[in-house]
């Protein structure tokens, strides 16, 4: 493994250097009937599920195929997404924001031979390689966040809770019989670098148990002031303790004091500190939420609300997960009216009818007690359902 | 035969939705035979060693990566997030493994040319794994070594014309829709402001000195296809002031079933005749329509551009004519006061070259947030902690009734000494002429 | 006005005894005359120079002087 360099000079940083260019410039890349017809575009509609067709002034029409993508995903992969973009779509593609990719051809003939070709494509276990699918009143790509695959403080997996989840709900991504779209979303830890407040439902991974402090290493390895001030909720001080060290050694070191209770379970300690682990095999699980939207239609937009407290982690294939998700979709599906998203469907019934259709259970953790905007949370007014 | 045993992972190769497991082997296999003679630059065994990882994940139910800080290309202090696993003696192949955020082009439209470019570079100076796209929209390189760092930045700028994007307390890689590029309600070409915007503060988005992140994005319409509303501290949503523009014949054809309601959308279930009344008319918010003679009365005047009449009949209804946005502040998930939904500060801004209205905007928010936020404050925390009526005075606008939902429910007006008549100095004496001790 | 380096670097050797990094708001207030966005570039420019060097923990990014600070160590990056 000789290393070969890029051009890049070690020695003289500066030469040479490009900075500050940005991404490239988005018309490098529109395929020739969308630059063409940018900003003049009249309707559209989906021909079947997956397949876009727009409209555009000139008379032009652009037919889209979109097929789910797993938002992992190798170079080789990505390769095989070049040779159908340069197969069929004249060697353009986009990605969408829920990770499903886009192919553009010029007529509804060449789309559904399209959708054909990429639904007969398996993997090596069987799975689809680009399921088509995501479009309307359906159940479209699942955004996620990083996970076991790649991340310091997840409370679970994202690729891996996704996937059985995508499983469980497969023929949902490639028909269209909600009563509008739903947008799921995955976040691994509380921090939710995928903000996922606002969906349909949300699957959260979650901490319950507070960092385990390694006193021995903790002032080798860590400034104890930046633990400190990592602490949103200021629950760590510096003490001193006297221990017995790996060797049989007692002595006293300088280390933190964490007081549990107030512990919100972020990491942020664990960020600066590799002294204060936080994940815990029985400890950690999932949060459902529910009842999200980020759409102004009809409703303004609203965040999504804890609806199931807690789920067992169950790798590799999270079974009540997945279950729990297909109850709430199925309570929805069947009691919704249409164009009624999850959250407007829960507020039209109320919330105590949104946990008698799930069959989910209500519990303590549902009331919320974090701060200021939980009084806005509890009923004021005599108007319930029994 | 695989380096290592994935009992666990293996579960996930079966199912319909396409599996990352099968993928990741599939590269792992591709690397060890390397038809292309690549000189790779990260171990061969790379893939290998993260299905390593990941299965030990699956068996002990807990993350093996930690977090560093100092990883980076000279002179930007984002775009890269330093890994390191800790096993690194069972997993040698991802020891170090960073993450390199780069630049999307606005609206993630790309040529097999671009992305193979991209591939052939990853493939030999990182993984070969990628996330296409993470959330914020960069596109994201996973695990390369610290050595490569500096040579994979080399390459992106001289080779490919593109940028890292954004971590830290940073501007963050902004993102669009994909705008006026394909869709009919584009208010504004989102594509080109986003692309004009992460221009414009280069130097905010590599080097940092906010509070915090901060986050800008895009959506050309109220339907809110990037979520701007609800993750970004500055959310840009296309809009209109005038009149929807109306086709009553397609409008009657809507009547009469010959055009399927939503664009087809509901398909897949027998929701019954499209019924005009039923389905547009009584669940318009502002209850603003009406039929009248067979057509179609919009009062625009009262109309709150929710979306849901365009949605439901694209062919019939169409935004309006004179367009712009609006500009929301202070969106943010949960941590660590509870999320926070965009609050709007300027309910319409013409969007025309050289944005020089926008800019104001942006660099008064800014120029408020960095003198008065605190470390790790987010835009919308800082809102909360010193009111709405700061963040419209720092960006010089006047109040107006659109800026509320409805108006304060306490009367602690913390009333300032210049807006009440005599000011705040009185003689005592003049109130003993009438009042006894 | 005193060299902006001296200003910073006696700071920062004045805290050394409790920590190693500072966020831009620490640093900024040794200017107070300075607006936050001539602070930045003053800031950044001592980046370039090789006096300070970043440390980010992904959401949040502090300065610091280069190889300081126990992180160093513990990342395995001298």
């Amino acid at each position: 493994m000789a290393f070969v360099s890029s051009g890049y000079n070690p020695e003289k940083p500066m030469e040479n250097r490009i900075t500050d260019i940005g991404p490239r410039h988005f018309s490098d890349f529109l395929p020739p009937v969308i630059a063409k017809n940018k900003g003049t575009w009249l309707w559209h509609e989906i021909c079947e599920p997956g397949i876009l067709m727009h409209k555009a002034e000139s008379g032009d029409e652009v037919y889209t195929v979109r097929c789910g993508g797993s938002r992992l995903m190798t170079v080789g992969h990505i390769r095989e997404i070049c040779a159908i973009a340069d197969k069929f779509a004249g060697g353009h593609l986009r990605f969408t924001t829920r990770n499903n990719i886009e192919f553009m051809v010029g007529t509804l003939d060449e789309a559904k031979k399209l959708k054909e070709y990429l639904n007969s494509q398996k993997q090596s276990g069987g799975s689809h390689r680009f399921p088509v699918g995501g479009t309307g009143a359906g159940i479209t790509n699942i955004v996620h966040t990083q996970g076991w695959v790649h991340c310091h403080t997840p409370a679970t997996d994202a690729s891996g809770t996704v996937k059985v989840v995508l499983d469980e709900l497969f023929e949902e991504f490639g028909q269209m019989r909600m009563p509008a779209q739903v947008r799921i979303s995955m976040a691994c830890c509380l921090n939710m670098c995928g903000a996922v407040h606002c969906s349909d439902i949300a699957i959260l991974g979650y901490h319950r148990k507070p960092p385990v402090i390694d006193h021995e290493w903790l002032d080798n390895l860590c400034e104890i002031p930046l633990a400190v001030a990592a602490c949103p909720v200021g629950a760590i001080r510096p003490t001193k303790k006297e221990i017995v060290t790996e060797k049989g050694e007692t002595k006293t070191v300088n280390t933190v004091a964490i007081k549990n209770e107030r512990c919100m379970f972020c990491g942020n300690c664990y960020t600066m500190c590799p002294s204060l682990p936080l994940s815990d095999q029985t400890g950690d699980g999932l949060v459902i939420m529910a009842g999200g939207k980020v759409s102004n239609r009809i409703s303004n937009p609203k965040f999504s609300k804890v609806v199931v407290a807690f789920i067992p982690n169950e790798p590799p294939r999270w079974p009540t997960l997945a279950k729990t998700i297909r109850q709430i979709v199925e309570a929805y599906a069947s009691d919704a009216r249409k164009y009624e998203r999850v959250g407007d469907w829960a507020e039209r019934i109320g919330w105590e009818r949104f946990f008698e259709k799930t069959g989910l259970e209500f519990s303590e953790h549902m009331i919320d007690d974090f701060r200021d905007p939980a009084y806005y949370t509890w009923r004021q007014t005599t108007n319930f359902k029994f | 035969m695989a380096k290592h045993a994935t009992p666990l992972l293996d579960q996930l190769q079966s199912g319909p939705w396409p599996s990352f497991v099968s993928d990741i082997k599939e590269e792992a296999e591709r690397r060890h035979k390397n038809e292309k003679n690549v000189e790779y630059q990260v171990p061969v065994d790379v893939c290998d060693d993260l299905l390593g990882i990941l299965e030990l994940s699956y068996k002990d139910g807990t993350t093996h990566w930690k977090h560093g800080g100092i990883v980076g290309v000279f002179g930007y202090g984002g775009g890269v997030i330093g890994r390191y696993c800790d096993q690194p003696q069972m997993f040698p192949g991802v020891a170090h493994f960073h993450t390199v955020r780069v630049a999307q082009p606005s609206g993630m439209y790309y040529t097999s040319e671009y992305l193979r470019q991209l591939c052939d570079l990853w493939e030999m100076r990182g993984s070969g794994l990628t996330n296409m796209h993470g959330a914020t929209g960069d596109i994201v390189l996973l695990g390369t070594t610290t050595p490569q760092l500096e040579e994979i930045f080399y390459e992106l700028t001289h080779n490919m014309n593109t940028d890292l994007g954004g971590s830290g307390s940073n501007l963050r890689t902004p993102a669009a829709c994909l705008g006026e590029s394909r869709c009919e309600w584009a208010c504004y070409d989102a594509q080109e402001l986003c692309h004009q915007m992460t221009n414009e503060y280069q130097d905010e988005l590599h080097r940092p000195a906010f509070p915090y992140k901060f986050k800008f994005k895009f959506d050309g319409c109220p339907n809110g296809c990037v979520a701007s509303i609800a993750r970004s501290d500055m959310s840009f949503i296309g809009t209109w002031r005038d009149e929807i523009r109306i086709d009553q014949e397609a409008v009657a054809a809507y009547v009469g079933g010959e055009i399927q309601p939503n664009g087809g959308a509901h398909a897949g279930k027998d929701w019954g005749a499209f019924d005009i009344e039923k389905e547009v008319i009584d669940l318009c918010p502002t209850e603003c329509m009406w039929m009248e003679d067979g057509k179609l009365k919009i009062n625009d005047r009262e109309c709150t551009r929710c979306m849901h009449c365009l949605n439901v009949m694209p062919r019939a209804l169409r935004i309006g004519n004179d367009r712009g946005l609006s500009i929301l502040v202070g969106a943010k998930a949960p941590i660590l006061d509870g999320a926070q939904m965009g609050s709007l500060l300027v309910p319409f801004i013409k969007v025309e070259e050289p944005y020089d209205e926008i800019k104001e905007i942006i660099e008064g928010i800014w120029e408020w947030w960095m003198e008065e936020g605190k470390n790790r404050e987010r835009l919308g925390e800082l809102i909360k902690r010193q009111g709405l009526a700061k963040a419209i005075a720092a960006v010089g606008l006047t109040p107006v009734p659109q800026h509320v939902m409805e108006p304060r429910h306490n009367p602690y007006i913390f009333w300032k000494e210049e807006d009440v008549e005599g000011g705040w100095d009185r003689d005592i004496a003049d109130y003993r002429k009438h009042h006894q001790r | 006005m005193a060299d902006p380096k001296e200003i910073v670097l006696e700071f920062i050797h004045s805290k050394s005894k409790q920590k190693s990094k500072f966020y831009f708001n620490d640093l900024a207030a040794l200017f107070p005359e300075m607006k936050m966005r001539e602070a930045k570039k003053l800031i950044n420019q001592l980046v370039s120079d090789g006096v300070l060097e970043y440390w980010s923990s992904g959401s949040t990014t502090m300065y610091g002087l280069p190889g300081t600070g126990k992180q160093a160590g513990a990342e395995g990056e001298e």
